[in-house]
């Protein structure tokens, strides 16, 4: 093998020839094929490129569109990637600088059309975007401000903020023209780095903080937002119903009803059935849990005076803290399977939720039943983890391409880097928890940009990765290097301008927006001022 | 499983963390000898114990008896003992929806000896032994719910697929 790899050359003529004559091992195709992007990369930098003063946020997943908000972030600018072209008069062109009118953003994209998603008091939540390949539908949120110390009424969480009118806003990124919406009032769901939701195939699963509810919705493909069920109070779709057409008999408590608003918005029904405090029933997904943490302590124990001693310490002890549990954050495994994350309501709405005592579950929502249960230290959910890793990155069927970012499960060197993290944390517990923070999964959060494939190049992940985030920015430029021979760098990506920053004591923030399968790469600087963003381009020229 | 409930939890602790620091009532002590005798013989397919470290609020759970229609429900009820205890009734409260007729809309069991047929010589292991008793056989003369008690004595196998499926849908 490793004779092999030394005569494998690198050089790009010699490639596409052992391409015509080497069959690669079978299910290996796309593999070979990626290595020509260690020929291929985004080496040569336009600098502080003239262009549109926009929030560029990303590049669809299969290359399509580029994503961007305007400044005041009411609308939405939707660009079509170009490969940059030029004429030249010389002989030579590839020696001579690129002429300046090439040097510009719009030889680059082309702006398909712009149109407004928020009204004069909402505004777009630039964090958030969610591509429904298949379709290429693109879906947006707008809200409006956040009151943080709303009154918990009708049945809300004490200590969630309130957001007065949060929209979810589905769109046909062909032509920009609005397809549906869903409106939530007086709720919350967490929309930063799409936390709050998640996209697996065409079902949409949106956490409901407040009320804590998983509201699972469907994107026909006729680009309609249609409820299929809300998991929180009632399991079932129909529960609701079951218990009101019993309920002549008085059989249930119907209090809930009052709180039933007149029709017209659908978000109406997320104040049906709430729990309100004179009632103390559990709620479904809380019964299912409590049933499946007493199950698992009861059917471990055989002898009946020791079980019973076990459930008063495991169980009763701790029954008002498992029933306080509240929802955090939810990840299709797939279409049956949710995972989701129980915490305090203290960690679910702080930023680092680290220190606080979290759970997770994975729930059928078809047989309303909870599989299985694990605190977020668990070294058994950790093992599962760190070796099927893959399998908590739920992707659409139809989106081949995220099939190759790279994870500790699939690439030898996410593992050892992920071992030698494991070798240095002063703590195992601590450790566990660390990387367990990271489940469930946030939807659509990395790029599936062949440069970030780890099995190709090596880079400093502290600086950048494919989880699109905002860095803070160092004026060194980052370095790509092959991994395979000659092991040389093979490119950098800078960001802000040219000769380094130009106040030496600002802090700068950078993200970087690569295309799914061009070598072409944004960075984007922002100083902490209110200065125009620095956008650089890389581009293999 | 969650952490930091530490050594109050077992049995021989609480009782000393108890004694020093508070005056045990004879409430209390009563409870507490009850804890030990549901210990020591707990009833089948039910158990129970205080909520945290309040020996007055318990949570008990009640397995639904195999060929009942509440055949596979796990049943959670709050057991509220009164500071005069065991000379008042404790309150039973279901925390999980049932469909029975001696059971309140807001979940509260009514049974004789939750009322005036009380008496200082019963126990919380009577106790729940009298609602396990119940589910497997109701007593439709004494409902607070009429309309599943006329069920039950009118269309037995209605009233039973009824709670059946309410087990199966709030009670799993």
């Amino acid at each position: 093998m490793s004779s092999h790899r030394n005569k494998c050359s690198s050089n790009i003529a010699a490639r596409i020839f052992d391409r015509q004559i080497r069959t690669p091992p079978p299910a290996t195709t796309v593999h070979y094929a990626r290595q020509f992007y260690e020929n291929l990369v985004p080496s040569y930098t336009l600098y502080e490129v003239e262009c549109p003063d926009h929030s560029f946020r990303k590049f669809t997943d299969d290359g399509q569109y580029l994503i961007s908000f305007s400044r005041n972030f009411q609308d939405l600018i939707v660009y079509r990637p170009r490969w940059l072209s030029f004429s030249c008069k010389d002989e030579d062109c590839d020696k001579h600088d690129l002429p300046s009118k090439a040097k510009r953003f719009e030889s680059f994209f082309t702006q398909l059309y712009s149109v407004p998603l928020a009204s004069c008091n909402e505004r777009i939540c630039k964090d958030f975007f969610l591509y429904m390949e298949g379709n290429q539908f693109g879906l947006f949120a707008t809200s409006t401000a956040q009151i943080h110390d709303a009154p918990a009424v009708g049945g809300a969480i004490q200590g969630v903020p309130s957001i007065e009118k949060i929209t979810f806003i589905l769109l046909r990124l062909e032509d920009g023209v609005i397809l549906d919406d869903k409106v939530f009032c007086n709720d919350f769901v967490n929309l930063t780095h799409n936390m709050g939701v998640f996209l697996y195939d065409d079902l949409l699963a949106i956490v409901s903080l407040r009320y804590q509810i998983i509201h699972i919705l469907q994107i026909r493909d006729s680009g309609n937002l249609v409820d299929v069920r809300a998991i929180g109070e009632f399991c079932r779709e129909d529960d609701q119903l079951f218990l009101n057409s019993n309920a002549q008999g008085n059989a249930f408590s119907d209090k809930n009803k009052q709180h039933q608003l007149p029709g017209g918005h659908i978000e109406h029904n997320v104040h049906q059935g709430q729990p309100n405090p004179g009632n103390s029933f559990l709620s479904g997904i809380k019964q299912r849990l409590l049933s499946f943490i007493f199950q698992s302590i009861w059917n471990e124990e055989r002898d009946d005076n020791l079980r019973i001693q076990t459930l008063r310490k495991k169980f009763y002890f701790h029954f008002q803290d498992y029933a306080d549990l509240i929802i955090w954050k939810v990840q299709f495994l797939d279409r049956h399977h949710l995972l989701i994350k129980f915490g305090s309501v203290d960690g679910g709405v702080s930023r680092n939720a680290d220190h606080h005592p979290a759970f997770v579950a994975v729930y059928n929502m078809d047989t309303t039943e909870i599989v299985s249960f694990y605190q977020n230290s668990a070294d058994e959910l950790y093992l599962l983890f760190e070796q099927f890793c893959d399998h908590f990155h739920a992707t659409s069927r139809n989106s081949m391409h995220m099939n190759f970012i790279s994870s500790h499960s699939n690439n030898v060197h996410a593992l050892e880097q992920l071992r030698s993290i494991k070798d240095k944390a002063s703590s195992s517990s601590q450790f566990v928890k660390k990387m367990l923070a990271s489940l469930p999964f946030s939807c659509q959060s990395q790029s599936p940009s062949p440069y970030f494939d780890q099995s190709l190049f090596r880079f400093d992940d502290k600086l950048i990765s494919a989880t699109d985030r905002h860095r803070q920015s160092t004026d060194h430029p980052i370095k790509f290097i092959l991994r395979r021979h000659p092991y040389s760098l093979k490119f950098k990506i800078k960001p802000g301008p040219e000769g380094g920053s130009m106040d030496g004591r600002a802090k700068n923030i950078s993200s970087f927006i690569f295309h799914p399968i061009l070598p072409l790469a944004l960075s984007v600087q922002q100083t902490l001022f209110l200065h125009p963003s620095v956008v650089n381009i890389h581009f293999r020229r | 499983m969650i952490s930091g409930g530490g050594g109050r939890s077992s049995s021989t602790s609480s009782t000393s963390s108890w004694a020093p620091t508070t005056w045990v009532s004879a409430s209390g002590k009563r409870i507490q000898r009850e804890m030990m005798e549901l210990n020591n013989d707990p009833p089948r397919d039910c158990s129970a114990g205080p909520k945290g470290d309040n020996l007055y609020h318990w949570i008990a759970t009640i397995i639904g008896t195999p060929g009942t229609p509440y055949q596979g429900g796990i049943f959670f009820l709050d057991i509220i003992f009164p500071t005069d205890y065991p000379f008042k009734p404790p309150q039973v409260i279901f925390k999980t929806r049932i469909y029975h007729c001696n059971v309140d809309p807001d979940g509260h069991v009514s049974m004789g000896i939750l009322k005036d047929g009380w008496s200082p010589a019963l126990t919380i292991t009577k106790v729940l032994l009298a609602v396990r008793s119940i589910l497997t056989n109701p007593d439709p003369y004494n409902a607070v719910v009429p309309g599943i008690a006329h069920l039950y004595l009118g269309d037995r196998a209605k009233h039973d697929d009824i709670a059946a499926e309410c087990t199966v849908r709030f009670a799993k």
